[in-house]
């Protein structure tokens, strides 16, 4: 990758009406790349800058040459997707760039992502800081169902936080447009398995924005506990991690479960009772327990909305009320999951060097 | 219309005016001969589209945005520079993923191969390589410059009317903003649809089916074509008129007089059932819209239909509405439209008198139908080839003397797309 990109049709983000009648192509080299900070769905992540604003992008790679397929059908989906929306807990799609035979959607830049803020030791963040957090994640998911967009890969590395504090989600390579009215069939292979609802689970491929409520709530644990809270090895052994904190799910909890595609191979063996609140009382406040016990509803249909969380006593009676986490901005360094797995790599070969040389 | 259309890539980049266009086509121009030879060659190439999305079982959406994107990249491209046949299966390639209904390369290589192959294209070199489809791809992505959300003037059709008896308003999965505009018609009076019989909505359909054989979705927001449609099939297409007249007269007399399906519509006691004929002239007042550009675009709509008089193609017409509005009372879809016995000629010549432009009976027009000359898609072949040959060997007198790099570049592109 060569640091100087040409940049084609760097047009002006105008809002209201703008109507170049015929796009410009003058070439310049608008970009200079100073790291690699992701790997996205389809292509790797780069921080950037802007040589004439010297304001920072994230550009992200649409590789080609590898696809069979020529132009990912992920990539043209979140392409379009973003182009339709604007919100501030959305990631801000600027343009897109074409150069050296690849395609780059150039995006607002984030210093960090959650999985990578939370492995951080350097800052701690406050009961309002997390309080801030939760309410941004929802609000952008409130926006996105609003919007009718399903996001269908909520989890750590997908949400983004910049030095200011705001939270914004990314990432639509597995997003799509759905129905409100007419429920219709989606693929059933989306959201990664730590955040994945057990309807999906169970093999249902007739579902809804509630799926993105899940992961939200294993996000909003996962706020409290630093790491991932359900972390399953494969489909049956993820039902059980989430078994073993939920109980197993009655009838009464969930009237539909014994429709779904995958009932009968997967339901549980045997009776397991809640001990959501036992094992998380330590870390959430009544009213956080709550709310997070609403996400993490077993019947997709009882599950709550983001728009009924953000009304939640969590956010509108319990203090304290939610302030953004702006002491971020003292933080050394810029923390993404890519770099923490680098991190945990780098310790892995040390260790494991040092028990060549010294064996125990 | 979905509410996004204002903000939209198609809104603020993609709606042109003629010069725009007209400088589009400078180069072209040159090699082409006939002026005229332009409007059939779009009328050709949204054929030839049709045609190959149709083997490949898309719906008139995907068909449609895969014809804006053919237009859009003939803003940036001319035809004598490039392989329009390699660029029309690009274009149904990325329309195909970017309305949701992908289709794989390999069998749009193997279908687009099979179609052109065939007479009138005769094209012999159609790559068996998908990569050469897919670096087609990549220029043609990098042309539209990543704006991939199309609107189209079907849905605000179906938001504007209603099939008669039916209370369903009909969206497709995967569309944008499906789902947040289900609201009243915040351009409209919100006074409610107006209800057409089929054959009435089939024709307005397949009129937008015909604005896409054209440039007119290049030049106007897809909200006023669908406008127009509906004009022309209410106020020009009489046999469609009368039956319109017919109903509205049956409609307010008591139920025993009137179908079975009809009663049962007004006995499920919908607001609109029991109630005096519709208000045509008061429906398209009440559209906030300027109706002297819809008639001016209407115009457009019915000097293309003439100027297409001189095109001779066979083509599957379950999809288009020319023959509504043409002479030729052969074909079987006239008849299925005109229902109440008038013929289409009556049909036509009422429309003079309220358009006041002279239509197709011209002598001039009536001369060149008789013979002089026709226009087969044989014809427009040859024309490319010609184009291109004549610009191929421009360039390279032209190179030889020291021209600047972009046309080389431009040459590069031309074979290796072809």
């Amino acid at each position: 990758m060569s640091p100087g990109l040409h940049a084609r049709l760097p047009e002006p983000e105008v809002d209201g009406i703008t109507r170049p009648s015929s796009p410009t192509t003058s070439p310049k080299e608008l970009y200079a790349i100073v790291s690699q900070v992701g790997e996205g769905t389809f292509g790797k992540v780069y921080k950037a800058r802007n040589t004439m604003t010297n304001v920072h992008v994230a550009l992200k790679r649409i590789r080609m040459e590898s696809e069979k397929d020529g132009f990912p059908v992920t990539a043209m989906r979140e392409i379009k997707l973003l182009q339709s929306l604007r919100h501030q807990n959305v990631v801000r799609l600027f343009e897109m760039m074409v150069s050296n035979g690849s395609v780059f959607m150039v995006f607002e830049y984030m210093d960090h992502d959650l999985t990578g803020v939370l492995s951080q030791t350097q800052f701690a963040f406050s009961e309002a800081n997390l309080k801030s957090l939760c309410g941004q994640m929802l609000a952008g998911l409130a926006y996105l169902h609003h919007k009718g967009v399903i996001h269908r890969d909520i989890k750590g590395s997908n949400i983004l936080i910049n030095n200011r504090g705001e939270l914004k989600l990314a990432d639509f390579g597995l997003a799509r447009f759905y129905q409100k009215r007419r429920r219709t069939d989606y693929t059933n292979r989306v959201i990664t398995l730590w955040y994945r609802p057990p309807e999906l689970l169970f093999g249902a491929t007739v579902y809804g924005p509630e799926v993105d409520m899940w992961s939200a709530g294993c996000i909003m644990l996962e706020l409290f506990t630093k790491k991932p809270v359900f972390q399953g090895n494969d489909e049956i052994h993820q039902l059980e991690v989430i078994y073993r904190v939920f109980g197993t799910p009655t009838p009464e909890r969930w009237q539909e479960i014994t429709e779904l595609p995958w009932y009968e191979l997967v339901k549980p063996k045997e009776v397991i009772l809640n001990h959501f609140r036992e094992l998380f009382r330590r870390w959430l406040s009544p009213a956080a327990l709550d709310l997070a016990e609403q996400l993490l509803t077993y019947d997709p249909a009882k599950r709550v909305t983001a728009i009924q969380a953000l009304e939640a006593p969590y956010f509108k009676v319990e203090q304290p009320p939610p302030e953004l986490p702006v002491g971020l901005s003292s933080l050394e360094g810029e923390w993404h999951e890519l770099e923490t797995k680098r991190e945990r790599a780098r310790k892995r070969r040390k260790l494991e060097n040092a028990l060549q040389e010294h064996p125990i | 219309m979905a509410t996004g259309f204002w903000s939209s890539t198609h809104y603020k980049r993609w709606i042109v005016d003629r010069a725009t266009l007209r400088q589009a086509r400078a180069t072209d121009m040159r090699y082409v001969g006939d002026p005229e030879y332009f409007i059939h060659l779009s009328l050709f190439f949204a054929n030839v589209i049709t045609k190959l999305g149709k083997k490949l079982a898309f719906r008139q959406r995907v068909i449609a945005t895969a014809i804006v994107f053919f237009r859009r990249f003939y803003l940036k491209n001319s035809y004598c520079e490039t392989d329009p046949f390699i660029v029309i299966a690009a274009c149904c390639y990325v329309a195909g993923k970017a309305e949701e209904s992908p289709c794989h390369i390999k069998n749009i290589t193997a279908e687009a191969r099979l179609l052109f192959s065939q007479q009138p294209y005769g094209v012999k070199n159609f790559s068996v390589d998908n990569s050469k489809l897919a670096e087609m791809e990549f220029y043609l992505v990098a042309d539209l410059e990543c704006d991939l959300t199309v609107f189209h003037p079907y849905r605000t059709l179906m938001s504007l009317c209603r099939k008669e008896g039916s209370n369903e308003s009909q969206t497709e999965a995967g569309e944008v903003g499906v789902g947040i505009d289900d609201g009243p018609r915040y351009w409209g009076t919100g006074e409610g649809q107006l209800e057409l019989p089929d054959e009435a909505l089939q024709l307005a359909w397949s009129i937008i089916n015909d604005t896409y054989r054209s440039d007119l979705c290049l030049l106007y927001p897809p909200h006023l074509l669908a406008i127009i449609a509906l004009y022309l099939t209410l106020a020009l297409h009489t046999p469609t008129k009368e039956l319109i007249m017919q109903k509205s007269q049956l409609s307010p007399s008591d139920d025993s007089h009137v179908s079975p399906r009809r009663s049962s519509r007004q006995a499920s006691a919908s607001s609109f059932g029991s109630k005096k004929p519709q208000d045509f002239i008061g429906f398209f007042a009440g559209l906030n819209v300027s109706m002297p550009l819809i008639a001016t675009i209407a115009q457009q709509m019915i000097s293309l239909y003439s100027i297409w008089e001189r095109y001779k193609e066979d083509v599957d017409t379950s999809d288009t509405a020319r023959s509504a509005f043409c002479t030729q009372t052969n074909s079987p879809y006239s008849a299925t439209t005109q229902g109440t016995g008038h013929t289409l000629a009556e049909g036509r010549s009422a429309s003079h008198s309220r358009v006041g432009t002279p239509v197709v009976e011209t002598p001039d027009d009536i001369r060149k139908v008789d013979g002089l000359s026709v226009v087969t898609p044989a014809t427009l072949v040859q024309t490319l080839t010609r184009m291109r040959e004549n610009r191929l060997s421009d360039l390279a007198r032209h190179s030889t003397g020291g021209r600047p790099v972009v046309i080389n570049k431009m040459l590069e592109r031309a074979q290796a797309a072809g």
